[in-house]
């Protein structure tokens, strides 16, 4: 009977159209992933081959998620089938079994969804074979990884979701009870995701395991993969892997018991039950009925009337969607959602921070993106069909009530739906807000950002209705807005990114404390208002062809419009269509006219002509910047700027320069105007789109000579542009550098970086930083390519309440009008490197010795200013009696807008963003104290940067980052004691190992570092802790110290890591010399276990633990591929106590020593006095480990 | 007084619902007598404005309904066949919103109407009642109270006693009778009685067509002296049917009773009897059948 009704099943659903629509169209979208560059789906980008075994198992995982919104479709279908046909009746009069019945059915629309993934595979491998794609980006078809993905992820995946879904479509006996579990899953599975995503990697375990469809258990272990692993490997199906796939699969087969135990086909679904009685009452007695005087009574027709009728009607839907059990599921869904979110967000080597208002609104509008839109378009179709669901239809559609009025009802009811997840979402956040002990709330950001959330949603919510009223079935409009959501984001792949042509699109609404939402909200309106109009012209039409009755066809529907079609709503759609117009027209002048509008092609085309044109002038010899004088005046209202500023250029060439090369940064709003003022020249290349230019001098600049070049620059940023843009120029926290000012060089940072960009545009290989050896390029610094130390004079004027600062000693201070005026002036040379910042400041002071230590802040974070005052301190001490002496007599901190997140140097100053550290919440000792770090990193720069300073060349990174990482290292250690150091190491040695997984061109090793972030910060890190560790604290900073000594404020030739890990190899002694070039020289990682630990208590009390412990070495190429090498530095070797209070870090080592052990297996036994808890080889994961977490193991008691 | 115009109406499938249909309604209680599937509810809903005929016209007195729709539908009261409710609501509040959506905005006004109708249709102990718990009669009684919003001149009431049980369907009809004095009320039934009982003037629906329009006594006069009555053998009938008008077959105490029509006595054993609507109805069905065969 199975066969029969599983066949029976099975040809329905490859009957149906939508089997093969879906299957074409997801098909077609894994080929296009495939053979096209334009849609990115499984990361085959850089090294990894396009069909890489890990892509291929990334991209069919990413399409069996897709499962959640076909599954529904197929599996819901073939549960319900009976039940929507009303052939129920019949069923239960067969003998059919309930399991056959009911696997049958699940079995086929399982295998129906699984077919669908087939197609996927099918695509992607036809794609992949496309005679266009570059053979040096494919592999061998990796079958086997095809294979695995099909077993390990999209069967169970499926089976599960089927499961789930079927038990709910069976006992729900509803479409909706699918759909609401549907999101409901989501809703979980979104949390279990947020958990192990969250920045928080203890976490990552268990989110591992919660994650349902095995992503994160996958991700976990691939997270190191280099790409070489990528092109080859497939995870082995162990560990977290196996436990997540049994996990779900014995979930997955317990719902579907639950579905075949509970079916009852004689129950019609669920019911709440209801207090009152169902049962029809006995009717009053049949009597004569009276004949009763009905009241005649007009019929409105006026504007009053349908003002009622429509607030009525609107109040009708609205109790009929917030009365539903199924929105209040939703919204509990959705809160849930929300909650999981702000458990996990914000934080920073798992710090979190205080639960500012707007963070938490941007959580919540970030946490509804998707579900909303799932909540809307779901409601969309159950309110324009209510009528016609409920059967209501024939009656009211034969009311004298206009079209319009059911129309704008429902959609009025939909916003009722944003606005109810906003007001709930934001009571929850407030209560978050209170159980974290924050109080400053903030009721109408809350508002502005239900406000946000509303002008977002209701255009897609009018277009849902639109389109369900036009398509004139559930399905077809369910089918029509999932099609649009799909060309939306294909639009995004596609770089198709102007909101003139995106519906609904509208620039983004950044916020930040300090200038709140800034003008910013200004282009949102203006293109909210030019897509409401158009939203409004859609309901016209859809008013027009607003079905009653019953009407089908298009001729006839059409007919109908016709009618309807008066004066009144001609000239309605007219005023719509011509606001729309009108708008675009006022919105294209704003994003077009005053700003350029560049499409991501266009952009790289500029960028590619930009090298072909002028690379050729990289060493045209240039003049350098001595002096730098400026006047900027910072209008913070207006969003202006004007700079009058001088250059002294000197040429230190032995030749003489008779050409100057003026690169001037390009601005996106047009009216930024440069006016250049220098010796007689005449232009020989003027490129004003790629502010180019090459101009003879008269008379050639001779060796040594100088000369004079003033510049203006007026600009800023009116209007609006098609993203939200000039956030370094607001009204509250303005930050610009000197990037904006002209230069002599040509600009290396503008060519395109990715291999397959530059291959489209013919440019050849990556260009990759100066060699280490190249000696010519020894004649820049990192910072500059034409200045080296330079004097510095600003004047700065601002707005009066504001205080406008820049490095150098302030001089003298007054106020003009209602204008301010500060004058700083270095009176010693620095790198050709500034900050202007203005801001509405508070002030914090405090003294080190002779340096006036500030910071300045905005009012409302005044929770780190202390700490920061004191990191100061801290690292002033250590820097100055380890490293050498500060340059400076000040030393300043100054907040800057969120818009960004990070922390600079800059001379004496250090613009820090307002969420890095000011709002960092470290009421609780034992998280990471990242404000006190990245202070000290920073102020690590002033010594590694801006005392020494590296030439161009590769390792120059490690040079100045690396330095202030290990520097802030032993701020903190000294502070916080070396066992707490463990954690913080774990989150930079995971994210180097991260980092080196996903990189696109070549890993280097730390001395030839080329700008990699995962290697000159995390790897830094993880490297110089272990080195003094292994060497002594003394004997690195003495190394330090002395190569500073020879390179401080150097002059061309810039100095590079040679010099540095020389002095490094004269203070460690031979034994260590393999060890530094295995740290810098070289790609290193080893593994160190500890395999099993025994312990025996002796009768004096004594403790002998015998350990098996496993040590292995490896270098690694830059693609990740690995050789053995032998294990030969000392390794540390840990037993430790239990801690009272459990706490890993609190465990207090019974034996700590560094001691040689054998390369590979074996065996080591110590003698400790206390009873021994864990032992441990590189316990505190000083090394780099592909595997840190069995570094330890509890020790066996005997 | 509605007068329909050579009205028909093909389905994309092929079905000819309508075909030339043309009816002059007065006021006063009109039956629409038909098989199902003979084309009543696409009339009911044409004239409703809930359809589209291809061709013809409507037009109750000034009102050209197919045109002007939204005029038509300030003076209509229309019970669906098979209407829904919205189970949770009560049947005060949903005549209350009814009766916004027809244009009764003004609240007292509202109120006593609704109060007037519940009470008229015999609901207003019921008032309070969630629509979900109404029977059958309850249902179709509280359908008429909406129908009745605002006076309408024209009702339309589309099969209103199928499935209701004898006692409940005679109140809803005594209710239509009350109503249907001052305004065209069409009532569309495939049951013989309902018209008999009520209606001073009927039409007859079959195929699309209109095959008798009419007072249904003079319809009856005509029949008089030609309807025949026997009970025959089982297995006989379908030489009766082949040769002779069979009106219609019962089965009576065991014996299977059969009504001819023929100008005279058709054969022995035949009595004569006085005819009744039923038999006007089946006559103009076998004619329908018998001028389609031809």
């Amino acid at each position: 009977m199975f066969k029969e009704i599983f066949r029976f099943e099975l040809r329905q659903q490859l009957r149906s159209p939508l089997f093969w629509l879906i299957a074409f169209f997801l098909g077609g979208v894994a080929f296009a992933a495939a053979c096209s560059d334009s849609i990115q789906i499984g990361g085959g980008v850089g090294n990894v081959h396009r069909n890489a075994p890990y892509v291929v198992v990334s991209m069919l995982g990413a399409f069996s998620m897709l499962g959640m919104f076909l599954i529904p479709v197929f599996v819901a279908g073939a549960a319900l089938r009976d039940f929507t046909l009303r052939s129920d009746g019949l069923l239960l009069a067969t003998p059919v079994s309930r399991p056959a019945y009911l696997g049958g059915r699940f079995v086929a629309g399982w295998l129906t969804s699984v077919l669908i993934l087939v197609a996927v595979a099918l695509g992607y491998w036809l794609g992949s074979l496309m005679p266009w794609l570059d053979a040096a980006r494919l592999g061998p078809t990796p079958w086997s990884a095809y294979g695995w993905a099909m077993l390990v992820v999209v069967l169970p995946n499926l089976f599960f979701l089927s499961a789930l879904i079927f038990l709910l479509a069976t006992s729900t006996r509803s479409m909706l009870g699918a759909y609401v579990g549907v999101i409901g899953f989501f809703v979980l599975w979104s949390v279990a995701r947020a958990s192990l995503g969250g920045g928080n990697i203890d976490h990552q375990d268990l989110g591992a395991l919660m994650d349902t469809f095995g992503r994160g258990a996958f991700e976990l272990a691939t997270r190191y993969w280099t790409p070489d692993d990528r092109n080859t490997r497939v995870p082995e199906l162990t560990g977290l892997m196996l436990g997540n796939r049994a996990l779900w699969m014995a979930i997955a087969v317990a719902l579907l018991t639950l579905a075949i135990k509970t079916f009852n086909p004689a129950r019609s679904g669920w019911r709440v039950r209801r207090r009152h009685q169902q049962t029809a009452p006995v009717a009053p007695a049949a009597t004569a009925t009276p004949a009763l005087a009905v009241p005649r009574v007009a019929l409105g027709a006026g504007a009053g009337t349908r003002w009622v009728q429509f607030r009525k009607q609107a109040w009708f839907d609205m109790r009929f969607v917030l009365g539903g059990t199924a929105f209040l599921a939703m919204l509990a869904f959705g809160l849930l959602n929300l909650g999981g979110a702000f458990a996990f967000s914000g934080q920073m080597f798992g710090t979190t921070v205080w639960p500012v208002t707007h963070q938490m609104a941007q959580i919540m509008a970030g946490s509804y993106t998707w579900l909303l839109v799932l909540v809307v378009g779901f409601y969309a179709g159950e309110l324009v069909w209510r009528e016609r669901d409920a059967n209501v239809s024939g009656v009211v559609d034969a009311f004298p009530t206009p079209d319009w009025i059911p129309l704008l009802s429902k959609v009025c009811a939909l916003a009722l739906v944003v606005v109810a997840f906003f007001l709930a979402g934001s009571l929850v956040a407030i209560g978050n807000q209170l159980l974290h002990g924050y109080t400053h709330i903030e009721p109408l950001l809350y508002l502005k950002y239900a406000g946000l959330g509303l002008l977002g949603f209701m255009t897609l919510a009018i277009l849902a209705v639109v389109l369900q009223v036009l398509a004139n079935s559930k399905f077809a409009g369910y089918g029509l807005l999932l099609a649009y959501l799909i060309v939306s984001i294909a639009l995004s792949q596609f770089h198709l990114d102007d909101n003139l042509y995106r519906y609904a699109g509208a620039p983004g609404t950044p916020y930040s404390d300090m200038n709140g939402f800034g003008s910013f909200w200004v282009g949102r309106l203006w293109f909210a208002a030019y897509w409401y109009a158009l939203a409004a012209a859609l309901l016209v039409l859809a008013a027009l062809y607003w079905v009653r009755g019953s009407v089908s066809g298009w001729k006839a529907r059409g007919r109908i419009a016709r009618a309807r079609f008066s004066a009144p709503a001609a000239a309605l759609l007219a005023v719509f269509l011509l606001a729309f117009v009108g708008l675009g027209a006022f919105n294209y002048h704003n994003t077009h006219g005053l700003y350029r509008y560049t499409t991501h092609d266009q952009d790289q085309q500029q960028a590619a002509n930009y090298e072909q044109d002028y690379r050729k002038y990289k060493d045209l010899p240039q003049p350098r910047i001595t002096d730098v004088k400026v006047d900027v005046a910072i209008h913070p209202e207006s969003r202006r700027i004007d700079v009058d500023g001088h250059y002294t250029l000197v040429n230190k060439q032995a030749e003489p320069v008779d050409r100057l090369l003026v690169q001037l940064p390009q601005l996106s709003a047009r009216d930024t105007k440069y006016e250049l003022d220098f010796p007689a020249h005449t232009a020989s290349i003027a490129d004003a789109a790629q502010g180019f230019y090459l101009y003879k001098l008269a008379t050639p600049l001779a060796p040594g000579a100088s000369m004079e070049f003033g510049f203006k620059l007026t600009g800023g940023f009116p209007g609006f542009a098609n993203e939200a843009t000039g956030t370094q120029l607001v009204h509250n926290g303005t930050f610009i550098n000197n990037f904006a000012f002209p230069h002599f060089c040509y600009d290396e940072n503008r060519q395109l970086t990715d291999l397959n960009d530059r291959r489209k545009y013919g440019l050849g290989e990556v260009p990759r930083m100066a060699k280490r050896d190249d000696a010519a390029a020894h004649a820049n610094n990192l910072i500059s390519c034409d200045a080296d130390w330079v004097h510095f004079d600003a004047t700065l004027s601002t707005s009066k309440d504001q205080i406008a600062l820049a490095p150098g000693y302030l001089q003298k201070e007054w106020t003009e009008g209602d204008r301010r005026y500060f004058h700083y002036v270095q009176d010693t040379p620095i790198l050709d490197f500034f900050s202007f910042q203005s801001a509405r400041y508070e002030v914090a002071r405090d003294q080190w010795q002779d340096v006036k230590l500030e910071v300045y802040h905005d009012a409302k974070h005044p929770y780190n200013i202390e700490r920061m005052l004191k990191a100061m301190k801290l690292s002033l001490d250590y820097y100055t009696k380890n490293f050498g002496p500060f340059q400076f007599r000040q030393l300043r901190i100054l907040e800057f807008p969120d818009y960004s997140s990070f922390a600079q140097s800059f001379a004496n100053t250090i613009p820090f963003s307002e969420s890095i550290g000011f709002i960092a919440d470290l009421r609780k000792a034992s998280d990471i104290d990242y404000v006190t770090y990245v202070t000290a990193h920073e102020i690590g720069h002033q010594w590694w940067a801006h005392q020494a300073i590296g030439a161009n060349v590769q390792g120059v990174t490690m040079l100045d980052e690396s330095l202030a990482q290990y520097s802030a290292l032993m701020v903190m250690k000294h502070l916080y004691g070396p066992t707490k150091m463990r954690k913080f190491l774990k989150y930079e040695l995971d994210r180097y190992l991260r980092g080196r997984g996903g990189e696109r061109i070549e890993e280097l090793p730390l001395a030839l570092v080329e700008n990699q972030q995962y290697i000159h910060y995390a790897k830094g890190s993880v490297i110089f802790y272990a080195l003094q560790d292994y060497i002594g604290e003394d004997k690195v900073n003495a190394a330090l110290r002395a190569w500073l000594d020879k390179v401080k404020f150097q002059q061309p030739p810039y100095t590079d890591t040679r010099e540095l890990i020389a002095e490094l190899r004269r203070v460690a002694g031979p034994e260590y010399q393999n060890l530094i070039t295995d740290f810098f020289d070289k790609i290193t990682l080893y593994d160190s276990r500890m395999v099993k630990a025994t312990a025996k208590k002796r009768a004096d009390g004594k403790y002998e633990v015998t350990m098996q412990v496993h040590a292995a070495k490896f270098h690694a190429d830059g693609k990740g591929k690995q050789t053995p090498a032998t294990f030969d530095i000392p390794v540390e070797i840990g037993v430790f106590a239990k801690a009272a209070d459990g706490e890993e870090e609190n465990q207090k080592p019974l034996y700590l020593a560094k001691q040689r052990v054998a390369d590979g297996d074996s065996s080591i036994t110590v003698v400790v006095d206390g009873e021994p808890y864990q032992a441990g080889i590189d316990p505190f994961n000083e090394l780099v480990d592909r595997v840190s977490s069995d570094n330890r193991a509890r020790v066996t008691i005997k | 007084m509605l007068s329909i115009k050579q009205l028909s109406k093909t389905y994309p499938n092929g079905v000819r619902a309508l075909n030339g249909v043309t009816l002059e309604i007065p006021n006063g209680m009109f039956g629409l007598l038909g098989p199902n599937g003979a084309g009543k509810s696409t009339l009911m809903r044409t004239i409703a404005t809930l359809q589209e005929p291809d061709t013809g016209s409507i037009t109750l007195g000034d009102i050209d309904v197919l045109a002007d729709k939204p005029a038509a539908r300030r003076v209509l009261g229309y019970l669906p066949q098979e209407f829904g409710i919205y189970p949770k609501v009560t049947a005060e509040a949903m005549l209350d919103h009814f009766a916004v959506l027809k244009g009764v905005t003004a609240r007292g006004e509202r109120r006593e109407l609704v109060d007037a109708l519940l009470k008229q249709v015999n609901l207003w102990d019921a008032r309070k009642q969630k629509l979900g718990g109404f029977s059958g009669g309850m249902r179709q009684r509280f359908g008429i109270a909406q129908a009745l919003i605002g006076a309408p001149k024209l009702i339309i009431v589309d099969e209103p006693t199928a499935g209701l049980d004898p006692e409940e369907r005679q109140r809803f009809l005594n209710l239509l009778a009350e109503i249907g004095e001052k305004v065209v009320v069409i009532l569309s039934t495939h049951i013989v009685e309902d018209v008999t009982e009520l209606c001073p003037r009927m039409a007859i629906i079959a195929k699309g067509e209109v095959r008798l329009s009419g007072e249904p006594r003079e319809a009856i006069r005509q029949l008089e002296g030609r309807v025949w009555r026997r009970a025959v053998d089982k297995a006989a009938l379908a030489g009766y049917q082949n040769h002779m008008t069979v009106l219609s077959t019962r089965l009576s105490g065991g014996a299977t009773l059969i009504h001819v029509l023929a100008d005279s006595r058709p054969e022995e054993g035949f009595e004569a009897i006085a005819p009744d609507l039923e038999d006007v109805y089946f006559g103009q069905l076998r004619h329908a059948a018998s001028s389609k065969a031809a």
